[in-house]
């Protein structure tokens, strides 16, 4: 059995992928569920995963079990369970060097930032399972408002304002504490996200506005600039520049630069579908994760 | 030693019963596996016999007080010994095809349980698969009351109906049964949610076009307030949402 091991049920990136990853193995049969704080799973996003308290699960862990994790601080305790533990490596904060080094703990990446940095710290052969984007996110041709800008608060709030004082005239949507559909419903009516968190590892959410055929206005992101393009698929813009790139992108000059961008990035989101990353997990089972599906 | 033992909880409804053991011996007759029936009698006002049922591959163990669904089934599995349990209820009629597909898909590895589509007489679907909405709205059969088709072989769920569910005796007792804590109903999803939890795949397989009635023993639907209510209590925030 693998045991995804994930820290509480709060509405965090890694959450979501975890549940993912999860989802991904179970089509492709093989055992594999969520063990969480008391046995809580996950609301806020579509998935059927199977969760099971992690604290019985580590106490019903046998060799032949495997622990997956990606939160850090589980380091220290799940590297004394009797059997494989995987890295699932969704950031590349120093605070990740000691796992490692650690021969005994294998690594999985989610995106090429990570696998280079990974690499770079001598892991030997890290296998890229990949992320992909929720089906609720896929544009379908609903109606969008143009002059509509959605924003998470969340991280980058200051940004988030400058810009909302530079273009005062168009509607904000803000998005916070929304379950998955609800983000969806909201990315797909607006025209442009505003993706302002600084210290961002990937960025899923602006991949999934992407997705949801809005234009995505970026700071630079570490891992995320393997699908942010700027000028070709969106905007990356610093921080002094950002609230003028909005602007920018909002005239209605730019109606057809917003077109080709949002066409862009829907193209670009494809590549993130679900199919994909089941296809590359597909293919690490039937080779280096082969005994994955003999646990 | 028979392969697979279907096991039914029946109550009155002679005719009704007639009819799904009926349908039943039809569809195992495609099998090359040999199969038994036992029924629990749960207290129908007119026992039950094993000579008025005119098939020696029939067994009836009889409740003489009206007993949970859980209790009765869990009695059942003690008294046979096949490799298989198909349980059934009364107004379900199987099709000729249903049992080779559902063992089939029963047969692979890391399959835990195998349902069934199952459809209103009129053809409409009754049954494809139980899903899980936010909140209150809990488990739920998907598209019920809607004509459809299914497009694949089988699906994957996080639970199938118990009115026709597949599973290996082994994994069965291994998980302690149903749990007799429900009165009637939601033991089924009770179940399968313990299976996943166990590494397990749920599947609802395409088996022909099986029918099912659906609450027609007198005073069942009564009992799904409190079967509700106690399986929120278990499993609240406990299970993932898929629908």
């Amino acid at each position: 059995m693998i045991y995804y091991f994930v820290p509480d049920i709060t509405i965090f990136g890694g959450i979501k992928v975890a549940y993912q990853f999860v989802d991904a193995l179970n089509l492709l049969g093989v055992p594999a569920v969520i063990a969480s704080p008391q046995g809580k799973a996950a609301t806020w996003f579509l998935s059927h995963a199977a969760v099971v308290d992690a604290t019985a699960a580590r106490e019903m862990f046998r060799t032949e079990d495997i622990a997956v994790f990606s939160l850090p601080h589980d380091y220290e305790s799940l590297r004394k369970l009797p059997g494989r533990v995987f890295y699932h490596c969704m950031g590349t904060d120093p605070l990740i060097d000691p796992i490692l080094k650690d021969p005994s703990v294998e690594v999985l990446t989610c995106w090429k930032q990570a696998q280079e940095y990974v690499l770079s710290h001598g892991v030997n052969r890290p296998l890229n399972v990949g992320i992909s984007i929720s089906p609720s996110f896929s544009y379908a041709g609903e109606p969008k408002y143009e002059q509509a800008v959605a924003y998470m608060p969340r991280r980058g709030r200051e940004l988030c304002e400058s810009v909302m004082n530079t273009c005062s005239s168009v509607r904000y949507i803000k998005i916070d504490g929304m379950a998955e559909n609800e983000v969806a419903r909201v990315m797909k009516s607006c025209s442009i996200f505003l993706a302002t968190a600084e210290n961002e590892w990937y960025g899923l959410p602006a991949l999934e506005a992407m997705s949801a055929g809005c234009v995505v206005v970026s700071v630079p992101v570490r891992g995320g600039m393997e699908y942010l393009h700027d000028g070709i698929n969106c905007r990356v813009a610093g921080l002094l520049e950002y609230a003028g790139v909005v602007a920018e992108i909002l005239s209605p000059e730019s109606m057809l630069l917003r077109f080709r961008l949002r066409q862009n990035a829907i193209a670009t989101s494809k590549t993130y579908a679900c199919s994909h990353m089941i296809n590359r997990i597909s293919r690490l089972l039937n080779g280096p994760l082969s005994s994955w599906r003999l646990c | 030693m028979n392969t697979l033992c279907a096991i039914i909880v029946s109550r009155g409804l002679d005719e009704m019963l007639r009819f799904c053991l009926k349908s039943f011996f039809e569809s195992a007759d495609q099998l090359y596996e040999s199969v038994e029936v036992i029924i629990a009698d749960n207290a129908s006002p007119r026992p039950y016999t094993e000579s008025s049922l005119s098939e020696r591959r029939i067994r009836v163990l009889r409740f003489d007080v009206q007993t949970r669904f859980a209790v009765a089934c869990n009695r059942c599995v003690k008294e046979c010994e096949t490799k298989k349990l198909i349980f059934l209820n009364n107004d379900v009629f199987l099709d000729r095809s249903s049992l080779n597909k559902m063992l089939q898909n029963s047969c692979r590895a890391g399959i835990g349980v195998v349902g069934s589509w199952l459809y209103f007489p009129d053809g409409r679907v009754q049954h494809r698969g139980v899903v899980f909405g936010h909140g209150d709205i809990g488990p739920y059969h998907l598209n019920r009351g809607q004509f459809l088709d299914p497009r694949s072989p089988f699906e994957e769920y996080q639970a199938v109906t118990g009115a026709c569910l597949m599973v290996n005796r082994s994994l069965f007792n291994q998980l302690g049964g149903f749990n007799e804590s429900y009165q009637f109903g939601l033991e089924d999803i009770d179940f399968c949610l313990r299976v996943r939890q166990h590494g397990y795949r749920v599947l609802c397989a395409n088996a022909g076009r099986p029918m099912h009635f659906e609450s027609f023993t007198p005073g069942r639907v009564e009992l799904d307030g409190p079967s509700r209510q106690l399986f929120l209590e278990h499993w609240r925030g406990k299970y993932t949402i898929d629908g």
